[in-house]
């Protein structure tokens, strides 16, 4: 067993248990984003950043990725931490505002405006639907492409995947598209699953018999056109 | 080759290469230094004559032949080093290769193209006393002086494989551990973690069986850093035996070096390298018989700077795009495949065989505790001598920038040094003293890094160089973390609001907190340090920052949206010289001098004696041609167009009784504030101390500059029924502030001037014969008294000095005129124009002379002592100071001494100024707010020179035109605020169609009359141009304002369209 103190209260946690894992466990609240149960921790989002160790030479890691180790000592909510959280907020917003799950970590933070440049993306990058694809469902049929401000979640070329299985898992995890297809009203469709893998509704001509989770899909709509 | 069985045998042969060199070292050598930088500046070319005269005149006895690689010295590319005596000739040109190997091998120096010092012109016959040599310490550099990279004879010669003998001669390679720890190197590739320590966990990870991996880390991404470069290029065994000892040490067996697909020429000799090595038996399996096995394989980058970071290089060589992972683990524990990996830095590794040979006590006698051994600097930017440079840590940034690097090549001031390339942080100029180690550039906000040392000048803008590093850093983020991937980008686009004018104090502040996140919560290096460039030029160039943001003014004239047409920009009035240009390219006159006039009230007289800073930042110009001659083109038109050509447009004082403003000094100043306030109804009463207006114009300025007639001619133009003009009343003696204010002046404006010469401050400066020069202006220009006699000689360097020269020379009993000025000739304040035609007239300038003492004969002045000086460090204006050297002391004869070397506004103005209530300096100038001209009276104010010391009459026509606006503004009851507007242009003027065959590629000269002729008389000496001269001039001009205009729907140009 491990022992750390987080926020001041002591906790003893076994081997392997993330700073997150240990913090839950005691009911504190961390927000997360990129994080879900059941896939590993990646460490895209920042916000579930924690302050470990003393001043002058405390830092702030990310509590899904960071194991505990002995001896450690955990702030989830030092000035620091929120400051630098309230910024990541903010600059979600900047960029995906329409998104239902950063508009309730906003609220919770009690963020109410953005000061940056507004734009409209459906991709945080996250990663979940990629470790999803990969981990869950053994697919992988999707991964990350480019570097900085091209990257870019696609199949390797933006070639059509063969193992693909049209299984929707990665349109099931995604935080930035909230809605189910709107097919009553397609031109406010938000979700990036068309947009960001070929379904085979949008790309194969006959699709009748094609397996399809969602009951009808704005593709269908769109197709019909 | 034949391979290397057993140590002994390592042993044997470095004797035998050793001895056998020994015989050849008297035939004359020639080194040419053949690194990439070498070859791109054509030493390839260089190199192709040399063998060809080898060759075709059997020269193979009589001369060797040396190709390195890259040296250091990349400013002197291409050059020839001559061993042994250590000639350099610099900069060849084909042509002089012959001349070069004919020297050598007569063991002469070729005098014309040996290296000289620029700035002093002696020549260095030995590289060792060549300035830019002498100081550095060139322990891992110097090396590749000495050898040909491809050959590992030339390698082991020198030394090479002595510390792998060394190595392998011991059984247990603990101690290696030790020597590393005890020497205290560390890592050279920007954390400076301790290399002994590292290795020592190296040693310890992992369980002893399984693979344990040396990576070189050669993925230098630094914009501007090569030293990594040019190491590998020039000596790649020095890197390969610092990696087998690090294998030894750590107990790995394979070798990395990754190095970046931008090398070609390191990777080639890398590759050439590892060959000779494992064909002579120094790498592979059971090396030399002691059953050790380390290979090396090269593994390429793909173009990507965060690869240089530690993780995203190690998922790179595991074949995977390169993007970062969470330490801890670190490496050390869980590297490449899972296995323990020690990364080091090129440099780091060249060390090592250096720290063996030596010992680790040797090594860490050089530096300072806790950062000892050297560092090798890439030194570039505004800089004379742009190359890598090694130096022992601790020394001063200013003596690398200085005394290394020659300081700036031009005029221009060195404002900072960025250091560590993006991740780093600059340092400004009064910081130079900071020695250059890890802990002290990291407490002044920035970070060694790699050793990239970028100089910046006056001319470049802190903000375009914070934009430009947080581009390149957007562009260079794997993308992975949220907060690096959109932080940089947010604050590219921050800055670049701000360098578009579109910024706002919120900005800065919302920039400065979306830096710190960035900071904070980024998972790699790249991101952490992201901010740096940010908050480095954050605190120490906010003001810049708040110029842009505030002021809508790029200083640096470097941000264009700022900008505007440059010359615009920078004339102090504003004055639309791009338009006037135009104009008189279309042979519209009129319109040209309507233009002039309506931003300066003086045109005529600025025709002809203003500094033209417009000329300075002329684009033509600074695009490396001439700039146009707009001084000149102003004369054409003002010398042609009657004042009355320009109706100002005058309002009418609403409500009663116009109030009225006394303005004390008829002065440019003064009289450019009389003259707007008259325009906006005021009645204004100007008091003038001297018998005529015209302040400096007419007491100071000479004539054969500015004919009387002109003064007179323009400042009737001025005056109207509004503006009385009162001579002969001195503030003080004939009024006070006070009394004008009883009196009924609604506002003062003091404009008196800096008109009182200062004293040199030596005995017997009040003697017959020794001058101040404003007084001895005076008694010419007012009373046409000549006192100038005999051997003249004028102390000093600015304007003020070459007036009184040139109007000394014209005196009746004058013999000769020196000028003794105590810097060089380059830091002269006086305009360059006019110490041309002082020297055309045969007037001497003697530079790098003090006074120390005025002798007198008979109570007259007779003799002058002297001193010579040598430039030492710069003071707090930037410039070098001048040093006294020591026994250089003389004496010269003179007649008469002319003392200037300053003004200011002297005592009789100063004292009734403070007595009025007014807040003056120590240094005899009124103090006043700079943005509204308030003194410490809230109803005076204050204009020109006597504000600031001795000025410029453009300057000065600018605070009279300002101190204007502000006096309206106060009296109307409004704030003193005039809104910030942005240069830009606000009418199209059509482009006239130039012929290319008729346009000149140069500038017209300065037309001045005959030097026999203008010495003997105070005519004018600068002519007019011809109409033909002036449209063909005026042809030449860029026109600049047509960026800012553009098409708008009806396909008419329009100016301002291209705000969006």
């Amino acid at each position: 067993m491990i022992n750390l103190k987080i926020n001041g209260i002591d906790v003893a946690v076994e081997q392997g248990t993330t700073l997150l894992e240990a913090a839950e466990f005691l009911g504190l609240p961390i927000p997360t984003l990129c994080h879900m149960e059941g896939l590993t921790p990646y460490g895209a989002c920042r916000l579930c950043v924690v302050e470990v160790g003393k001043a002058p030479a405390s830092r702030l890691v990310t509590s899904c990725t960071y194991p505990a180790e002995e001896g450690l000592e955990i702030r989830t909510s030092s000035a620091r931490v929120v400051r630098a959280r309230k910024i990541i907020v903010e600059l979600l917003l900047a960029s995906c505002p329409q998104s239902k799950t950063i508009q309730d970590i906003a609220a919770a933070m009690d963020v109410r405006q953005q000061r940056f440049r507004q734009e409209q993306e459906d991709c945080i990058l996250c990663g979940r639907c990629v470790r999803m694809c990969s981990e869950q469902m053994m697919a992988g049929a999707i991964g990350f492409t480019g570097r900085g401000q091209d990257r870019a979640i696609g199949t390797p070329f933006d070639a059509h995947s063969e193992v693909c299985r049209l299984c929707g898992g990665c349109i099931y995890v995604c935080p930035a598209c909230e809605l189910r297809c709107t097919y009553t009203d397609p031109e406010q469709a938000i979700c990036g699953g068309c947009a960001n893998i070929g379904p085979p509704c949008v790309e194969k001509p006959q699709f009748d018999d094609m397996m399809c989770y969602m009951q009808p899909c704005v593709a269908c709509e769109i197709k019909e056109d | 080759m034949r391979k290397l069985i057993t140590l002994d045998e390592l042993i044997g042969f470095r004797e035998r290469v050793a001895s056998a060199g020994g015989e050849e070292a008297e035939t004359p050598t020639l080194v040419v230094c053949a690194g990439t930088g070498g070859q791109a500046s054509g030493s390839n070319d260089i190199l192709r004559i040399i063998k060809r005269q080898i060759l075709e005149q059997n020269l193979g006895d009589k001369i060797e032949l040396r190709i390195t690689g890259c040296q250091g010295f990349c400013e002197m590319d291409p050059f020839i080093l001559v061993e042994p005596q250590l000639h350099l000739y610099p900069r060849l040109k084909m042509s002089d290769v012959s001349k070069v190997i004919k020297a050598a091998i007569g063991g002469y120096v070729e005098e014309d193209l040996i290296y000289k010092e620029p700035q002093i012109g002696i020549s260095f016959h030995s590289q060792n006393d060549i300035p830019f040599f002498k100081k550095q310490t060139r322990t891992i550099l110097g090396n590749n002086q000495m050898l040909d990279p491809i050959r590992i004879f030339n390698y082991v010669e020198r030394s090479g494989y002595a510390a792998l003998e060394k190595v392998l001669s011991r059984a247990e390679p603990d101690w290696i551990i030790e020597e590393v720890k005890a020497s205290g190197l560390r890592g050279r590739g920007g954390a400076g973690f301790p290399t002994g320590k590292k290795w020592e966990l190296a040693r310890a990870s992992g369980d002893g069986q399984g693979q344990k991996y040396v990576v070189c880390n050669c993925d230098e991404g630094d914009p501007g850093a090569y030293m990594d470069r040019s190491l590998l290029e020039g000596n790649p065994h020095a890197i390969i035996e610092g990696m087998l000892i690090a294998g030894i040490a750590i107990g790995a067996t394979q070798g990395i070096i990754y190095v970046r697909s931008e090398y070609p020429l390191a990777i080639k000799h890398t590759m050439i390298a590892l060959r000779q090595a494992r064909e002579l038996g120094l790498l592979g399996e059971d090396i030399l018989g002691t059953g050790i096995d380390f290979d090396i394989e090269i593994v390429r980058g793909a173009g990507a700077f965060v690869c240089g970071e530690e993780t995203a290089l190690i998922r790179s060589v595991e074949g995977f795009m390169g993007e970062p992972r969470q330490r801890p683990p670190y490496p050390i524990a869980k590297g490449i495949d899972g296995c323990p990996t020690c990364i080091n830095n090129v440099e780091t590794l060249a060390n090592i065989p250096v720290i063996i040979n030596r010992g680790a006590v040797e090594y860490a006698k050089v530096g300072t505790p806790g950062n000892t051994g050297t560092k090798i600097f890439s030194l570039v930017g505004k800089i004379r001598n742009t190359g890598l440079v090694e130096v022992p840590l601790g020394m001063s940034i200013g003596e690398v920038v200085h005394d290394i690097g020659g300081g700036p090549p031009g005029k221009a001031r060195i404002k900072a040094v960025q250091t560590g390339g993006p991740s780093g942080g600059c340092i400004p100029a009064h910081r130079f003293d900071l020695p250059v180690d890890f802990d002290s550039l990291k407490e002044a906000g920035s970070i060694m890094g790699s050793g990239g040392m970028i100089v910046m000048d006056e001319d470049t803008c802190m903000v375009d160089v914070a934009k430009y590093f947080m581009a390149f850093l957007r562009d260079e983020s794997c993308g992975k973390c949220f907060t690096c991937r959109k932080g940089t980008q947010r604050m590219h686009e921050l800055l670049e609001d701000i360098a578009e004018g579109r910024g706002t104090l919120d900005h800065l502040d919302l920039l400065e907190e979306l830096a710190v996140v960035v900071k904070d919560t980024s998972m790699c290096g790249l991101g952490q340090s992201a901010a740096n460039p940010v908050l480095s030029t954050l605190r120490y160039f906010r003001h810049e920052y708040e110029r842009h943001i505030i002021d809508k003014r790029c200083d640096a004239f470097v941000c264009k949206d700022l900008v505007g047409p440059p010359c615009q920009s920078a004339c102090p009035v504003g004055t639309e010289a791009w338009r006037y240009v135009a104009y008189i390219g279309r042979g519209e006159y009129e319109e040209a001098y309507r233009v002039i006039r309506e931003a300066n009230p003086f045109p005529s007289v600025c025709a002809r004696a203003c500094d033209h800073q417009c000329e300075e930042r002329c684009r033509a110009g600074t695009s490396g041609g001439d700039p146009i001659a707009i001084r000149a083109l102003k004369r054409f038109v003002t010398d042609r167009i009657d004042p009355s050509t320009y109706a100002p447009v005058r309002e009418e004082w609403k409500d009663g009784e116009p109030p009225r403003v006394a303005v004390v000094g008829a002065g440019p100043a003064g009289l450019s504030a009389a003259h707007i306030l008259s325009l906006k109804g005021y009645r204004v009463t100007v008091y003038e101390a001297e018998p005529e207006p015209g302040g400096m114009l007419y007491c100071a300025i000479p004539e054969y500059r500015l004919p009387r007639e002109v003064i007179t001619k323009e400042i009737q133009s001025l005056l109207d029924d509004n503006i009385e003009v009162t001579c002969n009343a001195s503030l003080g003696t004939d009024f006070t502030v006070d009394s004008l204010l009883e009196d009924g002046y609604s506002a003062v404006l003091l404009a008196l001037g800096a008109h009182k010469s200062r004293p040199l401050g030596l005995e017997n400066e009040d003697v017959e014969g020794v001058y101040p020069s404003i007084d001895f202006l005076k008694a010419f220009n007012q009373r046409g008294e000549q006192l100038a006699k005999g051997r003249v000689g004028v102390i000093g360097g600015g304007n003020s000095a070459i007036d009184a020269a040139r109007t000394a020379l014209r005196q009746r009993d004058v013999e000769s005129v020196a000028i003794l000025y105590r810097r060089t000739q380059l830091e002269m304040p006086a305009f360059d124009e006019e110490i041309e035609a002082a020297l055309q007239e045969g007037i001497t300038i003697e530079t790098l002379i003090s006074p120390t003492a005025i002798k007198t004969t008979s109570g007259l002045f007779s003799h002058l002592e002297l001193v010579r000086n040598s430039l030492g460090a710069p003071d707090s204006s930037g410039r070098r100071r001048p040093v006294a050297i020591e026994g250089s002391e003389h004496v010269i004869e003179l007649d008469t001494l002319i003392v200037a070397i300053s003004e200011d506004s002297g005592v009789d103005c100063i004292t009734p100024a403070r007595e009025g209530g007014i807040e003056v300096t120590d240094w005899n100038t009124v103090k006043a707010d700079p943005n509204t001209l308030v003194t410490s009276r809230p109803e005076v104010f204050a204009a020109g020179d006597v504000i600031t010391g001795p000025n410029t009459i453009i300057d000065a026509i600018a605070d009279g035109k300002k101190a204007a606006a502000m006096i309206d503004l106060q009296i109307r009851g409004e704030e003193l605020v005039q809104p910030a507007k942005s240069i830009e242009p606000l009418l199209y003027v059509e482009a006239t169609e130039v012929d290319a065959d008729e346009t000149l590629d140069h500038r017209i000269e300065t037309p001045r009359a005959s030097i026999d002729w203008r010495k003997r008389n105070f005519a004018e000496v600068e002519v007019g141009l011809s109409m033909q001269e002036a449209r063909a001039e005026a042809g030449r001009c860029l026109r600049c304002d047509l960026e800012f205009c553009e098409k708008d729907q009806s396909e008419a140009r329009v100016a301002g369209g291209h705000k969006k």
